[in-house]
């Protein structure tokens, strides 16, 4: 690793990354799975993978843990390459899908399962298996056996399990998957509370959107086995790098239509600045478009649909040119909604909040 | 349609078949067992029914029976010596089977199954010709490893269904928590077989005892299995000496039944 002279200036290891993909790729015979990969995460991070299915969520996991071998790239912890290093020796903690915990060890076995294969004294393992169980809010439950926990208890056994070996960076594939959705919602905000109390730096995986905004510090969107977008969740959902980013996180509206010299005209008469030239795809979310009464602009359409989803109402609106267009203003209980097949016209609220993809 | 007493008919005919099948086995297997046992306990020195009193002398007899008793030894023996040798190499087979990275694990575990398919008859005979070519002559030690042979597969097959069934996760999870391999075998594979590995121990080892097609052929001169000198002994005596050993086999089959239940149950508690 690179490294300045001892002592308080030295800063490059602070701001050196601890986990650094670079350019991985991973093929099952002709299939490329992955291709190119590179990814950084930094001290105490909390980065979500979030794809399709089979976007190689789950191989990119697995080539870091160490269960298979990537053809070709690094995989560096701390600038060390671990790509040869056994998957036993590696400073990594997986939390698996499944959880596999072991059916036939108590939850004290179970977690202190990594002391004891490095053969560490009886009372260490002792007190570090406490003093993790207290962590994760599972005091007295020491002798129960995995079968004899709920959903939720088994998901943090296998987290507490991962944390006694005090990982360099911690993996999780879909730890979420097995619990119903209420219990997901409250256990996504411990984790992640829990993970930057201990400052862990992590891989979350996940398919679910809603997921990646709530746990991560930032959200790489992968599609076909390449990164099409790495940025914070607030970035992600207002500046969408790419029309497949929009298209997948939250809901979008989409036109096509031409650029001219240095902007693009929207359909209400606005205009967008844009480098772009010839024909472009124009996207903005359903909260940056208001709804007016039918003379009281040139984009015109008929409300096809409309439901109350909870703060919000929701519109779609049947624009001229055959576009479902989607709309959400705030509810106010005084309000009447806009009754479906009435005549509206449309107008974008901030031109500025629309983005531009190449057609 | 209601039909008997509020069942349907494919409930009528359902249980109808299920007590035919009950009694069927009552009859062809319980009844006999029965009726052997109540013959050993028989004041009577030949085999009739019902009996006529009531005596330990039979099981007495068969104690005291050198050659019976030589017997038994022998068969203990092969049993033991088999279910060792099922263990040490059906394991690994299953392991390699199920586990294995490798081309050819479907034929493997198709071969296995081959001397099984056979029968004991042609297996042993063949052993026996074989053995005379080569110039290996029958022995108890050609006798186990004959009945090994013929045998094993039921070992992999158990193993290897426990197996298929185990999550692949938890042997990534052993990995991953620091094991080596071969900690995560002894940590986390064997514990989680060992209810199949019992259960095909008990099997392997009651065949091994209690083989006679393959034993036949292959038993050494001086060293006759049980089954092959209970044969010689219904050939020439009708005494109750031979229901008297049958007792003794029952009571051990039934130990074996309670090991193989109380392993699979315990199996299930832990799950
Ligand atoms: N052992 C394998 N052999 C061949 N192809 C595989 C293997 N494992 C995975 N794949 C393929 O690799 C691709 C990526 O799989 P991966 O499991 O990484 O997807 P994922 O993003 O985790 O999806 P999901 O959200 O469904 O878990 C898939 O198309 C899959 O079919
Ligand atoms: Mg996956």
């Amino acid at each position: 690793m690179m490294q300045g002279p001892a002592g308080p200036s030295n800063t490059v290891e602070t701001t050196a990354p601890v986990l650094g993909i670079g350019a991985v790729g991973k093929r099952f015979g002709a299939t490329r799975v992955l291709q190119n990969f590179t990814l950084e995460v930094a001290e105490g991070e909390i980065v979500t993978l979030l794809g399709p299915s089979g976007c190689g969520k789950t191989t990119l996991l697995r080539c870091v843990a160490g269960f298979w071998e990537p053809n070709g790239g690094t995989i560096e912890i701390d600038g060390q390459d671990i790509v040869d290093v056994p998957v036993n020796r590696r400073p990594v903690g997986v939390v698996f899908q499944s959880y596999a915990l072991f059916p036939h060890l108590t939850v004290a076995r179970n977690v202190g399962y990594a002391l004891r294969m490095r053969n560490r004294p009886r009372a260490e393992v002792a007190q570090r298996v406490a003093s993790v169980l207290e962590t994760v809010s599972l005091t007295g439950f020491e002798n129960r056996y995995p079968s004899q926990l709920s959903g939720g208890q088994q998901q943090r056994v296998a987290i507490a399990r991962v944390l006694v070996m005090e990982p360099r960076v911690l993996l999780l594939d879909e730890p979420f998957n097995a619990l119903d959705a209420k219990l997901r919602g409250a256990m996504q905000v411990e984790l992640r509370q829990l993970i930057k109390r201990l400052g862990l730096t992590s891989i979350f995986v996940t398919h679910d959107q809603e997921e990646a905004l709530t746990m991560s510090d930032r959200i790489a969107v992968m599609s076909g086995g390449k990164i099409e977008q790495v940025a914070s969740p607030d970035e992600i959902f207002d500046r969408p790098a790419t029309a497949y980013v929009a298209d997948f996180i939250g809901v979008s509206n989409f036109w096509e239509t031409q650029a001219e010299t240095g902007h693009v005209r929207l359909p209400d008469g606005q205009t967008v600045m844009t480098d772009l030239t010839g024909g472009v795809k124009v996207m903005t979310r359903p909260h940056n478009l208001r709804l007016g009464p039918p003379e009281a602009g040139p984009w015109k359409g008929t409300v096809s649909f409309h439901r109350n989803v909870g703060p919000l109402i929701e519109y779609h609106v049947e624009a001229s040119d055959g576009n479902v267009i989607r709309v959400s203003a705030m509810r106010q209980e005084r309000d009447r909604p806009v009754k479906d097949r009435s005549q509206v016209s449309l107008s974008v609220i901030d031109p500025a909040s629309c983005s531009v993809y190449p057609g | 349609m209601k039909w008997f007493r509020g069942r349907s008919l494919v409930d009528v005919v359902g249980i109808g078949l299920v007590l035919a099948v009950a009694v069927f086995s009552l009859v062809l297997l319980v009844a006999p067992s029965i009726i052997v046992v109540v013959i050993s306990f028989d004041t009577r020195a030949y085999v009739t029914f019902p009996p006529a009193g009531f005596t330990l002398r039979w099981y007495k007899a068969v104690f005291e029976h050198g050659e019976l008793v030589e017997a038994m030894l022998n068969s203990l023996q092969v049993g033991l010596t088999v279910t060792v040798l099922c263990i040490v190499l059906g394991v690994p087979t299953a392991l390699a089977c199920v586990r294995g990275r490798f081309r050819g694990t479907t034929a493997l575990s198709v071969f296995v199954l081959v001397p099984h398919m056979v029968p004991g008859i042609v297996l042993g005979v063949a052993v026996l010709f074989a053995g005379a070519l080569v110039g290996v002559s029958p022995s108890i030690w050609l006798q186990s490893i004959s009945i090994t042979v013929f045998i094993v597969a039921v070992m992999v097959r158990t193993v290897q269904s426990r197996l298929m069934r185990l999550d692949p996760a938890l042997e990534e999870a052993a990995a991953n928590l620091r094991a080596t391999p071969f900690q995560s075998l002894r940590t986390v594979t064997f514990p989680l077989l060992m209810p199949a590995i019992l259960a095909g121990a008990v099997f392997t080892f009651v065949e091994g005892f209690d083989n006679l097609s393959v034993a036949i052929f292959t038993h050494g001169f001086r060293d006759r299995p049980l089954p092959v000198e209970l044969l010689a002994l219904v050939q020439y005596t009708s005494s109750p000496i031979v229901a008297a050993v049958s007792g003794v086999q029952i009571v051990l089959a039934i130990a074996a039944l309670v090991v193989v239940s109380t392993s699979i149950g315990l199996d299930k508690v832990n799950e």
